[in-house]
């Protein structure tokens, strides 16, 4: 068995555009649910509105594609009405930190027992390229066209501070590491946010100067830096290069936490 | 086990020809029936999981199948008495 049998095969090819990093997103998802081996009749994926949380119709198992930006809320009734279930959220940066924001920090802080898959390609992908709360400063899209003069949420960071038990961050070029970290929030009690930087060429690699879609792969290879040379550098003050993309495992540790399993 | 790709689903990113560490995956450059630029196959008796995959039970490398955002990369049985070419590893 394969992660190709959770698929379903009648809904593919996808709806994505060529090159979107969701796709790879959620193989890897599949390949780590399918290492750890849970039973299709256990698991549920909720997802909210975007072009990200399209990704649990094609999957073959119980799913829940709710309204933009409460797919934590669904999936906190879920788990908590049958902590019995598996939960694994696909979300996107607007939909998780936008307009699902508020829903984000307190599934945090109640630490309930869900992962969350959140691939964040800095762009409102689904609706045409407006800014999302993850924009970088200086990017363009259809609502900053004279280059995003706010500064972006970091969403690992977010989901540290307000409680989460599990928090990594990858991209979708980093597809072994990302299984192995979806794999470990998979198994680890409370909430777990990974947080996947994905490439959107359609809006926002071609209004941000990556014209092929390999450019912006070649980009996530490059700028990316694991948290403990990060760390290293601020300790020893020295400057981050600009524009790198801190990836790694950020927290893992065990607060109290809502809705885990109960003993068989 | 030979290497495929599904022309039905790939819509032709041509991410696989930068993640192959073999360099299995080279662009297409005649477009298909549907007009996609079909990567081609660059000797793919070379792939370790042609080779290897049964006699170890599990995929080794996938790099091109996991990263593959459409689904169109995979691993199939050849038919019986099919020819194939073998690679010699040194
Ligand atoms: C209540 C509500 N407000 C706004 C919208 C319009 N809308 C649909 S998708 C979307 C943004 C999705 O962005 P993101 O979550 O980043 O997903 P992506 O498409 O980038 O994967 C918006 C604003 C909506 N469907 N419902
Ligand atoms: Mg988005």
């Amino acid at each position: 068995m394969s992660y190709f049998d959770w698929f379903r095969e009648d809904r593919l090819p996808t709806i994505y555009c060529a090159g979107c990093g969701n796709g790879t997103v959620i193989n890897c998802t599949l390949s780590a649910i399918d290492e750890v081996g849970w039973k299709r009749e256990e698991t549920v994926f909720v997802s909210g509105i975007g072009c990200s949380s399209r990704a649990s119709g094609y999957i073959a198992a119980d799913s829940l594609h709710t309204t933009h930006g409460r797919a934590l809320a669904f999936a906190t009734g879920v788990k908590l009405a049958n902590p019995d279930l598996n939960i694994v959220v696909f979300t996107g940066d607007g939909d998780l930190a936008a307009i699902g924001g508020n829903h984000f920090i307190h599934a945090c802080r109640r630490n309930i027992d869900l992962t969350v898959v959140c691939m964040n390609n800095q762009i409102y992908g689904m609706t045409g390229g407006q800014g999302s709360p993850t924009t970088p400063r200086g990017a363009l899209s259809t609502t900053t066209p004279y280059g995003a003069a706010e500064q972006p949420f970091d969403l690992a960071e977010l989901a540290i501070a307000a409680g989460a038990n599990y928090v990594s961050r990858w991209t979708s070029y980093h597809v072994k590491e990302l299984t192995k970290s979806v794999r470990a929030g998979l198994e680890t009690p409370g909430f777990s946010m990974i947080e996947v930087m994905t490439q959107c060429p359609t809006n926002y690699g071609r209004r941000n100067k990556f014209k092929q879609v390999a450019d912006q792969i070649e980009y996530m290879k490059t700028h990316a830096m694991l948290r403990k040379k990060y760390d290293t550098l601020l300790e020893k003050g020295e400057p981050i290069p600009e524009g790198a993309i801190v990836i790694g495992e950020f927290a893992r540790r065990s607060r109290p936490a809502m809705g885990v399993r109960r003993a068989a | 086990m030979k290497l495929v790709i599904d022309e039905k689903r790939c819509k032709g990113c041509n991410l696989c020809t930068s993640v192959c560490p073999y360099r299995i995956f080279k662009p297409g450059k005649k477009p298909n029936k549907r007009g996609i630029l079909v990567p081609e196959l660059d000797r793919p008796e070379r792939c370790a999981n042609c080779r290897l995959q049964k006699l170890y039970g599990r995929t080794l490398c996938g790099m091109c199948q996991l990263t593959c955002p459409d689904q169109a990369i995979r691993w199939e049985e050849e038919r019986p008495n099919e020819r194939r070419k073998v690679a010699i590893e040194y």
